[in-house]
């Protein structure tokens, strides 16, 4: 319509904000229900990202450990080995590269397994020179193996491209299972909030069907329930993050009672949990506000009413 | 103006609300719509707040055809009016100040022009010495009075009453019928939708007779009306 003002005042959104806040006070019961869900599917989901992050990292660590043996040809130098090495090392997906001579290697049997090998020192060492590698990208592994194999010089590739494809898998597995629990944990959340802003809105009905027959924008009347579910979701967030601070750190104590394990410390993530759990809460406070207001807007009069 | 040109309306169900009204009602006109119950006195209103939309005919107010009227500018023509409904419908949690002052929030008025207004309307109403209270300890008239000023304080152009004084006694009810009619007298439109015929012909304003979705008469009474015969009708 032309000519009319449609700017909202600072005035206005001031007092929209102190609406959006008051109604959280006023349907207190309401509201704390619908933040004791939030805190839950937040902290249902952090859980389950932690884990997946503990797996990942222990899946890491294994890989880490998944070193591959290059053995060099028999004809192939100590210094000749040397100079393979720079080439290996120009393979893709390398992490780590260490020569481990045949002299170092024959000195490793005789510790572990005794007098047995002393003879085999010097020319009659039959063991030959290698390269201990570790993979960067496990699921790459056969690619890399068959890049190192096409090296001249390189006799044998220790080949463990089973304990790789399993660890990859893994990995994965924990990946998507860690989305996949993010996302139906999300929507539950979604459901749940918006659900419970339509029942404040139910209760505010009857402010809705004034505030439309008086003039009142969409925006107007749909602001104070956007606000009400951010506050809602800002609230749970801080919650939320605190609850699972204390109660990881408490499984953490009663796991490592009873077997020693390498735990992501709970600090190192703590500041990003919490930027991500208020920000994940006030998202999905604000979509649920905006979404279940929706239906109402689209009645008139008696309607909103019920009548 | 309003101007309502061949407008019928048939709801879902098949009810045939309104058939073909023609009403031209002039700015700062005092209108009286009459008609028993289900006549379509409803509809009409509805299709003036653009809370239901014809299904032939246009309907123009001040220059606006609401058959072009986008749905983000409903407010915006809202706002040209001022409705009272039968059963005022006030919140009870707030008082009778903040009831009148939330139709300004709700425009997004100054809150320096709110205070200033609706103290203003509640004197002009009669109730200057009930601000603080809330609508519940009121009587049925004074909640009318709050209602009406509710629907002043936005100083719209057009005032619809919707059975003003269905849930008053008759002489609340003269006293709403009196200052609807000294609003009047300062220009604003005022539409009245009542089944109580016999109430309004003692005002001697024009009548429009609903029945069964047609108008069945459109009078201007013209006539000067005895200050007794008002008296006699509220008071006996």
């Amino acid at each position: 319509m032309k000519g009319v003002k449609k700017r909202f005042r600072l005035s206005t959104v001031l007092y929209l904000l102190k609406e959006g806040t008051k109604n959280i006070w006023n349907n207190r019961s309401m509201s704390l229900a619908s933040i004791g869900v939030l805190v839950s599917c937040l902290l249902l989901t952090g859980a389950a990202t932690l884990i997946s992050l503990n797996v990942k990292d222990v899946v890491k660590s294994i890989g880490d450990k998944n070193i591959v043996y290059v053995y060099l040809n028999d004809d192939v130098s100590k210094l000749e080995a040397i100079a393979l090495g720079q080439e290996i090392k120009k393979v893709p997906n390398i992490s780590e590269c260490v020569f481990f001579s045949k002299d170092d290697a024959i000195k490793q049997y005789q510790e572990s397994l005794g007098e047995i090998f002393n003879e085999m020192t010097g020319k009659s060492n039959p063991l030959p020179n290698a390269y201990h590698i570790s993979i960067t990208d496990l699921s790459k592994y056969k690619e890399t193996v068959s890049k190192l194999q096409a090296i001249n010089g390189v006799n044998k590739i220790s080949n463990r491209s089973d304990v790789a494809e399993k660890l990859t898998k893994l990995d994965r597995l924990v990946t998507s299972a860690g989305v996949w629990i993010i996302i139906i944990l999300g929507l539950i959340s979604l459901f749940i909030i918006s659900n419970t802003i339509r029942m404040t809105m139910y209760a505010r009905r009857f402010e809705i069907s004034i505030m439309k027959s008086v003039g009142a924008t969409d925006l107007f009347v749909r602001i104070p329930f956007v606000i009400e579910g951010m506050v809602m979701g800002l609230i749970s967030g801080v919650i939320s993050s605190l609850a699972l601070m204390f109660l990881y750190d408490g499984i953490m104590a009663a796991v490592n009672n009873i077997v020693s394990f390498k735990w992501i410390s709970f600090s190192s993530v703590y500041g990003a949990v919490l930027v991500i759990f208020i920000i994940a809460g006030i998202l999905i406070g604000a979509a649920g506000g905006f979404i279940s207001i929706g239906k109402y807007l689209k009645k008139e009069g008696g309607e909103i009413l019920g009548w | 103006m309003i101007e309502f040109n061949n407008v019928s309306k048939i709801y879902q169900s098949g009810t045939h609300a309104l058939k073909n009204i023609n009403i031209k009602i002039d700015d700062g006109e005092f209108v009286f719509i009459v008609g028993s119950s289900g006549a379509g006195k409803s509809t009409f209103l509805k299709l003036i707040m653009h809370e239901e939309t014809p299904t032939s005919g246009d309907i123009i107010i001040n220059d606006i055809s609401l058959a072009d009227l986008k749905r983000k500018d409903v407010p915006y023509l809202r706002r040209m009016m001022g409705i009272v409904f039968q059963d005022f419908r006030l919140i009870d949690k707030m008082t009778v100040y903040e009831n009148v002052a939330f139709a300004m929030r709700c425009i997004g008025a100054h809150p320096a022009m709110i205070k200033k207004r609706v103290q203003y309307i509640l004197k002009l109403v009669g109730l200057s010495d009930k601000m603080k209270s809330r609508p519940s300890e009121l009587s049925g008239g004074e909640q009318q009075r709050v209602s009406l000023a509710r629907a002043l304080v936005n100083n719209p152009s057009i005032i619809i009453a919707d059975e003003p004084t269905g849930n008053i006694d008759p002489e609340m009810s003269y006293e709403i019928l009196d200052l609807l009619s000294e609003i009047n007298k300062h220009g604003t439109t005022v539409i009245i939708v009542t089944h109580e015929q016999e109430l309004v012909t003692v005002f001697g304003k024009r009548i429009v007779e609903i029945k069964d979705g047609c108008v069945l008469s459109d009078t201007s009474l013209n006539r000067a009306v005895e200050l007794d015969d008002v008296d006699d009708f509220f008071f006996g």
